[in-house]
């Protein structure tokens, strides 16, 4: 069972770069962006072309599937401020396009990458010495990497200028910030983080396929609206921790119905029903204990 | 713990020797891709195989059945959680489910047959078609079907048919492979290939429909999101008054006529290699196998509604016809 704690850690933590692009886009911009289903694969492509074709080195192909999502993000935001489409549709035409672009990026649907060196293979084999815990060592350095640095950026003045645009772009506008560039750069970096977040789970999935985006969108805010019920913080420190603690929990609620979903007499079909339950109670157990709290501190 | 080690290892010892006998049943993982009919019925011919063979379910054998419900990341946990579980084979279901299975059993000897899967070396499951000796602890059974054969058959049904409307989904592995050959066989066969494209279910009456008037044949091969909405497809040929052929004879009632096997027996056939794997026959030493016993079922009642006649050698071939509603078999003599 142990060794199952650490899978689900590991996919929390690869799925949680993707549910920080969410969060800058959702949380920070206020800007729902449907564009991550198209460009986690997008990443997912860009990186099992780069390995399969030309042997690229699996670390580098998480920046080069960075950069592709970030064009994708940057194609969402130019149709939305300068073409004046609304933003849930400048996201939903991106992404079907995404469909017809990763199919030709891959060209074809279904893409293996079992017979090339992924980074989380390399990595299984390099460091020996921590066993079980070498990948997840990996992704959990990459992943904390990315929160301290998204951490950081959003403390510059650019970074303020982004949340200052998602809270009142009224008031911003009149203190000078070109909230369009700033809604462009929040999509493109949102959308950049996706794409490295499928770049590194095709890798650890061992390969790409054209259909694995469907859906990410939904983990993505699952991921951030639970971590923000559990952790309630305007730190920003805080609040991309509650992002990566909520696909965690989501991970986790999977694994947990996987395990003990049969034991207790429920059937393959029940699974997404079980996860579903398992979150609802993730979110429940602290908000009763608030409550009661609460009421017990009034008596 | 000295004696712990020993009772593991002499239990371990039994077991392999002869673990239908030991106490503690086999545990078999089986996952696909989705809730599918085509892929739940390969789920239901391994264990039909199985019980058949004398696996009595709970006594010798132990089913972890499990399914992504369209999720690849939920894919991967079912192949992480069999691992932690220590299932002793596993049945994986689908191009996604297989490849996620290899991937987190890779370097382990715990077998993983494949089923479902069209172009297991496209996919890189397998090294080779028909040298298993690279297959390291992976093989299984291909869905692969005679696409050159279905091209030839519907020229065989009329010489007006030269123009063959395919719809697909080009995100679909299997589909866009079996697409492909089509379109590299139609020269020789003599046939020009049109295809129309939907990428979910709630397009493929669009396409399908697109194709009306461009087209003197509609053919759909094991396409998952066509086979969803086949009725707009059988709709679509009727209005344009041309035959359609369906390569899964279990949507007979949805097509003029079909042509191919039944993902029933495909099971059965994936059951059969499992047997074979347990039986002590190397994974090494199995290649690819390819579903056999490939049929024509004829639809009259379809045929009449567009005013078709089935040739009487085309009649000759049939092993099944819907007639009235109600299918006839052929009987063997």
């Amino acid at each position: 069972m142990a060794v199952l704690w650490i899978h689900a850690i590991e996919q929390g933590l690869a799925y949680g770069i993707a549910a920080l692009g969410v969060f800058l886009t959702y949380r920070i911009l206020k800007f729902p962006d449907l564009t991550v289903d198209g460009s986690f694969v997008t990443g997912a492509a860009i990186a099992s072309v780069l390995l399969v074709r030309y042997g690229v080195d699996p670390f580098t192909v998480l920046l080069v599937a960075f950069v592709a999502g970030g064009i994708a993000g940057l194609i969402t935001g130019l149709l939305n401020t300068r073409l004046g489409i609304t933003n849930l549709l400048a996201g939903v035409l991106t992404m079907i396009m995404l469909y017809s672009i990763n199919l030709r990026i891959m060209g074809r649907p279904n893409l293996s990458l079992l017979r090339v060196p992924t980074a989380t293979r390399l990595v299984d084999a390099a460091w020996t010495p921590l066993g079980a815990v070498s990948v997840l060592t990996f992704i959990a350095i990459l992943t904390l990497t990315i929160k301290l640095l998204v951490d950081a950026f959003l403390r510059t003045e650019i970074g303020f200028a982004l949340r200052a645009t998602g809270d009142s772009e009224t008031m911003i506008t009149a203190q000078g910030v070109n909230t369009k560039t700033m809604k462009i750069l929040g999509l493109a970096l949102s959308n950049g983080l996706v794409a490295l977040s499928g770049a590194l789970v095709a890798q650890y999935s061992g390969f790409a396929d054209v259909g694995m985006g469907l859906g990410t969108i939904v983990t993505g805010l699952a991921a951030v609206i639970i971590g923000g019920t559990l952790i309630r913080s305007t730190r920003v420190g805080w609040m991309t921790a509650s992002v990566l603690l909520g696909s965690l929990v989501y991970r986790v609620a999977v694994i947990l119905a996987l395990r003990y979903g049969y034991v207790i007499g429920f059937q393959a079909s029940d699974l997404k029903l079980i996860t579903s339950l398992l979150v609802i109670l993730a979110l429940v157990v602290p908000y009763v204990r608030e409550r009661r709290m609460r009421s017990v501190s009034a008596c | 713990m000295k004696r712990f080690i020993a009772v593991a290892l002499l239990g371990s010892i039994v077991f392999s020797v002869g673990f239908a006998a030991a106490s503690a049943p086999l545990k078999i993982g089986i996952c696909k891709i989705v809730e599918h009919p085509a892929l739940d019925a390969v789920e239901q011919g391994v264990i039909d195989t199985l019980t058949a063979a004398g696996y009595v379910e709970g006594v010798d054998v132990e089913y972890l059945i499990a399914s992504a419900q369209g999720d690849f990341g939920t894919a991967i946990s079912i192949a992480q959680n069999f691992q932690a579980q220590n299932v002793d084979l596993v049945v994986a279901i689908a191009t996604p489910t297989a490849q996620a299975a290899v991937e987190v059993f890779r370097g382990s000897d715990t077998p993983i047959i494949y089923g479902a899967v069209t172009d297991p070396v496209g996919a890189e499951l397998v090294l080779s078609a028909t040298d298993p000796s690279g297959n390291e602890n992976v093989t299984g059974v291909s869905d692969m079907i005679p696409v050159a054969a279905h091209l030839r058959l519907l020229k065989e049904l009329s010489s007006e048919i030269i123009t063959i409307g395919i719809v697909y989904n080009p995100g679909e592995a299997n589909s866009a492979i079996l697409t492909e050959m089509a379109l590299a066989a139609a020269p020789s066969v003599g046939v020009a290939i049109v295809t129309a494209t939907a990428d979910s279910t709630a397009n493929v009456p669009l396409a399908a429909q697109s194709l009306i008037g461009r087209v003197d044949a509609f053919y759909v091969t094991t396409d998952n999101t066509v086979v969803s909405a086949i009725d707009s497809v059988l709709a679509a040929s009727e209005e344009a008054g041309v035959p359609f052929l369906m390569a899964d004879p279990t949507s007979l009632a949805q097509a003029t006529l079909a042509a191919g096997f039944d993902y029933y027996e495909h099971g059965l056939t994936v059951g059969q290699v499992v047997l074979d794997v347990l039986s002590g026959t190397g994974t090494d030493e199995i290649p690819v196998t390819y579903q056999e016993r490939a049929e024509i079922h004829l639809n009259l009642d379809a045929a009449e509604r567009i005013g078709f006649v089935f040739t009487q050698s085309v009649i000759d071939q049939a092993s099944a016809i819907l007639y009235h509603g109600i299918v006839w078999e052929r009987q063997e003599p």
